[in-house]
């Protein structure tokens, strides 16, 4: 009896304990500590929520859709409200989100989309309140993202990603005396990190059609998002900034700022596009059909030289399991040696050449205004992006979260906790936050009906690349489109709207 | 005023439960094609025929719908001489004729925007198997959809995998249920089998294949999953088709106007089109 | 002659098998691929050609963030596609029976344009149709539930049950319904006892298509719901990312395809024993 007594009183005083330790203990969700905090895991714990219902659409699984649900079912936990998660592909995640908010339907309480919405969305979102844009976590988002967030005055999004478009390219070639001595041989010419688009291509085209890698299959200089509907607006317009944004310009890259008129068929626009139209010739075999997840797969495979797009290649690369793993390093993209003036309507020589960084579009979240569970809302974001949770997230490749924060540029986090070799995270955390320096920066067409403006160019990229039509022809073709659809917009609209990305451009912020 | 009788309670369930359905969408559209609707201009705002007269001028729809019309018939007529064709073969007894049968019905079964991708795995020209057994055939690789022919000739390849069940079960169904006396005289007069395929079997299949192949014209003209997938219309507008066309200025584009504006004359065009395709196929078989 | 006769159709159906089969085959070993199996280029035999791992199957199941929850979907799938299917069919045999044996007027509408007004409305693209049918389903409260689905799949499922049957009416000799009559059934009395029982195989297509159309519709699932309602074809879509995981959209098409297989095998009973015989004819 007593033998009973004492153990049970044994299971007792083990059970009390452990759930001590657990109320103070949250490595079971995967961190690796707490990190005290506005919205630690210890502060979401003490809230309570049971009985209400959040509603989360976000992207598709697994790049942010995966930390998403990840980080609602941990929210579920801590707090006992019921969260509900929808993942839809990227393609259709505009549409999902805007029809609710045209019918004034309240479907969503919680965002998660592309930023370069926001000139479409701004109007359905909640400000973020000021008790959350003053915690420690959203003091350390980098100028780039908390532009990138804002509209107007009024930060609207809630940064959660940091993106941006920059070369990738294989160290075991570039950085191989055999390589670089038979490229000398020849060619003549030194092999060294492109510094042009020019050289791009030309790089590119050497190193295309045979085994360089000594796996047993031929290898390609370049793979790229060239897939119409697929996000290859981006891929070219990182192709064309630096030809067409001129630092000593101000007043508008896609449009005149005064006149609104399109800046699209443009010289340096065109230039890019013919640069792009030579490069497939060093794609791999349906290289111009390749959407993100192809290019993803080509250069994080191994079968390409280089490649330019988000960070998921790169990481791609760099898993455990890769069998390029530390033998790529990050660059800033290509320049121009000549940029079009088209204020003086004539080349301008740069030495060194022009860069343009493109502050690319990346994931975004939001609260939405019809939503009636704002606090639950934006506790759950700045949950998902408590400072435990992001360096968890920066870890997994496949989730598509990026660095977007200072403390994020710090080699040793990536040396340490990846085993990334130094060379390789030296030169990401230098290409990424270097692009935070830059003051010829280009940001996207942040205004109403950014997806029409978008899809005209999409179309009329795609017409040259296809050869249907010369790249100033299918250039003319959008900028006559983009006429039209300014007016039908509404002049004024717009250019209210792409004030506020001129003047990031022009660095007035 | 309609006198209501036995035979109203068969009919009008049906329709009016269908028109019910169908009628506010399709009044709506009516009138969403005459506003601005937009991204920015949520809402019926009057804008008279201004969407209609877009259209007219708008190239790429027009070259989308005869892009639409190559391939739709194209399509379809293939999968009706494949389908056509296998069900014969399987007709009569064959070994593993159960198997056989069900696999051959299986693609049909299959959800298209899911297998679409599937099959984008398999054309992938540097990932997917389709260029490696083309390589171990002893050919060149082929660039299954990174150039305009070759893209939309894998369109129609991946329809014809997807809808010649549809086909397949239907004419399979309608040679099963043939009469044996016509085949019994035919045997007596001593026809061959080809004789007795072209005087025999197909005008006795010619009404089913009349209503298979309309009804597969009419689904097959929607065309729009398989492209999104595989090729999002390009390379260029090489496979843009109709539907995908309204997919893009509608939802993509966020147009809504537009695109209903779209629909309604896409629309009144299919309709026109599909009673003379059917009324010169109902003459023409019935005449053979 | 004969031989070779026998040698081709064999080849013929072997041809086509492997062409019916390639897909399925190549969904299978992809589902056991990692990102490694998929980008060193095409391979097919686990073991030998690539590591063979079963991440692409446990997204499946998986619950809490770790992948997509499939059997939730499956059931709403499953209790849409059954409702709207039943009640299409009901409805669609009804017209069908009424266009075939009677006839009616509807202002300048005859028999035969009022059923091509039902195939007709197969006509439309569904992309414009996306936000009338939004307001209509918000009116009613029905946004993002079963019923809600349940009714818009009946506008598309209807005009095909119809189609079908009709054609099926008319094959049935008129002297069927006037025996019956002559027995002392009043019409629908005949439609009840009499035609319905000789129906069985036409309402078996019928409902095989319906079943197969609604099964497989992907538009209106995706643009009509939220969160809280989510059918199969949409969970699946939701694993295509912009890193496609070609190991887990492999598997979840498999596990999407199955019970329409199964499906299969039982039209092919009606075909093989005949009972489906003149259900279109």
């Amino acid at each position: 009896m007593k033998r009973y007594f004492s153990l049970s009183v044994l299971i007792i005083f083990v059970v009390i304990g452990s759930i001590n330790v657990h109320a103070k203990d949250y490595t079971k969700y995967g961190i690796e500590k707490d990190i005290p905090g506005e919205c630690s895991y210890a502060a979401i714990d003490a809230k309570d929520y049971s009985g209400r219902t959040l509603n989360i659409i976000t992207h598709a699984v697994p790049v942010m859709g995966e930390p998403t649900a990840l980080h609602a079912k941990q929210f579920e936990e801590l707090t006992g409200a019921k969260v509900n998660v929808v993942h839809v592909p990227f393609g259709d995640l505009f549409q999902r989100i805007m029809i609710p908010f045209q019918t004034g339907q309240n479907a969503y309480d919680v965002l998660f989309y592309g930023s370069l919405w926001i000139g479409d969305f701004n109007q359905y979102l909640a400000p973020v309140p000021e008790k959350y844009r003053n915690t420690k976590s959203m003091q350390e988002v980098t100028k780039n993202y908390r532009d990138v967030a804002t509209w107007g005055d009024v930060m609207v999004q809630f940064p959660v990603d940091g993106d941006r478009h920059y070369l990738k390219y294989r160290t075991d070639v570039f950085d191989n005396p055999k390589m670089q001595e038979k490229y000398k041989k020849d060619t003549g010419k030194e092999l060294r990190v492109p510094t042009t688009w020019e050289e791009y291509n030309e790089v590119a085209l050497y190193f295309t059609g045979w085994d360089w890698d000594g796996d047993g299959e031929p290898n390609y200089g370049t793979a790229e998002v060239a897939k119409r509907d697929d996000l290859m607006f981006s891929a070219f317009i990182s192709r064309a900034a630096p030809y067409a944004k001129n630092p000593h310009v101000k007043g508008g890259f896609f449009f005149d700022l005064e006149t609104m008129e399109p800046l699209i068929n443009t010289p340096g626009w065109v230039r890019g596009l013919e640069l792009f139209v030579e490069a497939q010739k060093a794609f791999p075999p349906g290289g111009n059909n390749f959407g993100l997840g192809d290019e993803i797969f080509s250069f994080g495979g191994g079968q390409t030289l280089m490649s330019y797009s988000w960070d998921d290649a790169f990481i791609q690369a760099m898993q455990k399991d890769s069998p390029i793993r530390n033998k790529v390093a990050a660059a800033p993209l290509p320049g121009a040696a000549k940029v079009w003036n088209r204020k003086a309507g004539k080349w301008e020589e740069f030495d060194p050449p022009n860069r343009a960084p493109y502050i690319t579009w990346g994931w975004t979240s939001a609260v939405s205004k019809m939503s009636k569970n704002k606090d639950m809302a934006f506790d759950y974001l700045c949950f998902f992006s408590n400072q435990a949770n992001t360096l968890h997230d920066l870890q997994i490749g496949r989730f598509g979260v990026n660095p977007y924060r200072r403390t994020h540029f710090d080699p040793n986090f990536w040396i340490e906790k990846l085993g990334w070799d130094k060379n390789t995270a030296t030169t990401y955390v230098e290409t990424l936050s270097g692009m935070d320096d830059s003051k010829n920066r280009v940001f996207d067409l942040r205004v109403p009906g950014v997806g029409q403006f978008m899809s005209s160019l999409a179309a009329g990229v795609s017409k040259a690349l296809a050869g249907q039509e010369t790249p100033q022809k299918a250039l003319d073709g959008v900028a006559e489109e983009w006429r039209q659809t300014v007016d039908r917009i509404g002049k004024d609209r717009v250019r209210a709207a792409y004030a506020n990305v001129v003047a990031l451009e022009d660095n007035k912020k | 005023m309609l006198k209501l009788n036995h035979k109203h309670f068969f009919l009008l369930p049906g329709l009016i439960v269908l028109v019910a359905i169908i009628i506010f969408p399709l009044l709506f559209t009516l009138r969403v094609s005459f506003s601005s609707w937009d991204v920015v201009k949520p809402g019926l705002d009057w804008i008279g025929g201004k969407n209609y007269v877009r259209l007219f001028e708008d190239m790429r729809f027009w070259e989308a719908l005869s892009r639409l019309s190559l391939m739709a018939v194209g399509s379809v007529l293939i999968q009706y001489i494949i389908g056509f064709g296998l069900a014969l073969l399987v007709w009569r007894d064959i070994i593993l004729k159960r198997f056989v049968r069900v696999l051959f019905l299986v693609p049909m079964m299959t959800t298209p925007v899911i297998m679409s991708v599937i099959w984008r795995t398999i054309l992938h020209e540097s990932l997917g198997p389709a260029n490696d057994i083309v390589q171990v055939l002893g050919f060149e690789p082929l660039n299954w959809l990174s150039t305009g022919g070759m893209a939309v000739l894998s369109v129609i390849l991946v329809e014809v995998w997807q809808w010649t069940p549809f086909m397949f079960l239907l004419l399979l169904a309608g040679l099963l249920s043939l009469p044996d006396e016509p085949y019994m005289a035919a045997a007596i007069d001593g026809a061959g089998a080809f004789r007795t395929f072209f005087s025999v079997t197909f005008p006795l299949m010619a009404p089913i294949s009349v209503g298979a192949l309309l009804i597969r014209l009419i689904e097959a003209s929607k065309l729009m999953e398989t492209v999104y997938v595989l090729t999002s219309g390009g390379p260029g507008t090489a496979t843009e088709t109709s539907s995908y066309y309204i997919y893009i200025r509608g939802l993509r584009d966020y147009q809504i106007g537009y695109a209903a504006s779209l629909s309604l004359t896409y629309l009144v065009i299919m309709i026109i089109s599909l009673t003379i395709i059917a009324k010169v196929l109902t003459y023409k078989m019935a005449r053979d | 002659m004969k031989t070779i006769y026998l040698a081709l159709k064999y080849l013929a159906i072997l041809l086509w098998t492997s062409f019916v089969a390639l897909p399925f085959l190549w969904a299978l070993t992809t589902s056991f691929k990692t990102a490694n199996g998929v980008t060193g280029g095409a391979t097919y035999i686990p073991w030998l050609q690539y590591k063979p791992s079963l991440e692409g199957w446990k997204v499946l199941v998986r619950t809490g963030g770790q992948g997509i929850d499939i059997v939730g979907p499956y059931i709403s799938s499953a209790i849409v596609t059954l409702s709207a299917s039943f009640l299409s069919l009901a409805l669609g045999t009804l017209a069908a029976y009424g266009l075939s044996r009677f006839s009616y007027r509807l202002g300048f509408l005859k028999n035969s344009d009022i059923t091509f007004f039902f195939i007709s409305q197969r006509i439309m693209p569904p992309i414009v149709l996306a936000i009338p049918f939004f307001l209509m389903l918000q009116f009613l409260g029905l946004l993002d539930t079963i019923p809600g689905l349940i009714l818009v799949y009946i506008a598309l499922l209807l005009p095909i049950a119809t189609w079908v049957m009709v054609d099926f009416f008319n094959n049935i000799p008129r002297q069927v319904d006037e025996m019956a009559m002559i027995d002392g059934c009043n019409p629908i009395g005949a439609f009840v006892r009499v035609i319905l029982p000789n129906s069985l195989p036409g309402i078996a297509v019928a409902g095989l298509f319906c079943i197969i159309f609604g099964w497989n519709d992907f538009f209106f699932a995706f643009t009509l719901t939220f969160t809280k309602t989510q059918l199969l074809p949409v969970a699946v879509v939701a694993l295509n990312s912009s890193v496609t995981p070609w190991w887990s959209l492999s598997a979840s098409a498999l596990v999407s395809v199955a019970p329409l297989v199964i499906i299969a095998f039982f039209v092919e009973r009606f075909l093989s024993s005949g009972k489906m015989a003149g259900a279109i004819r």
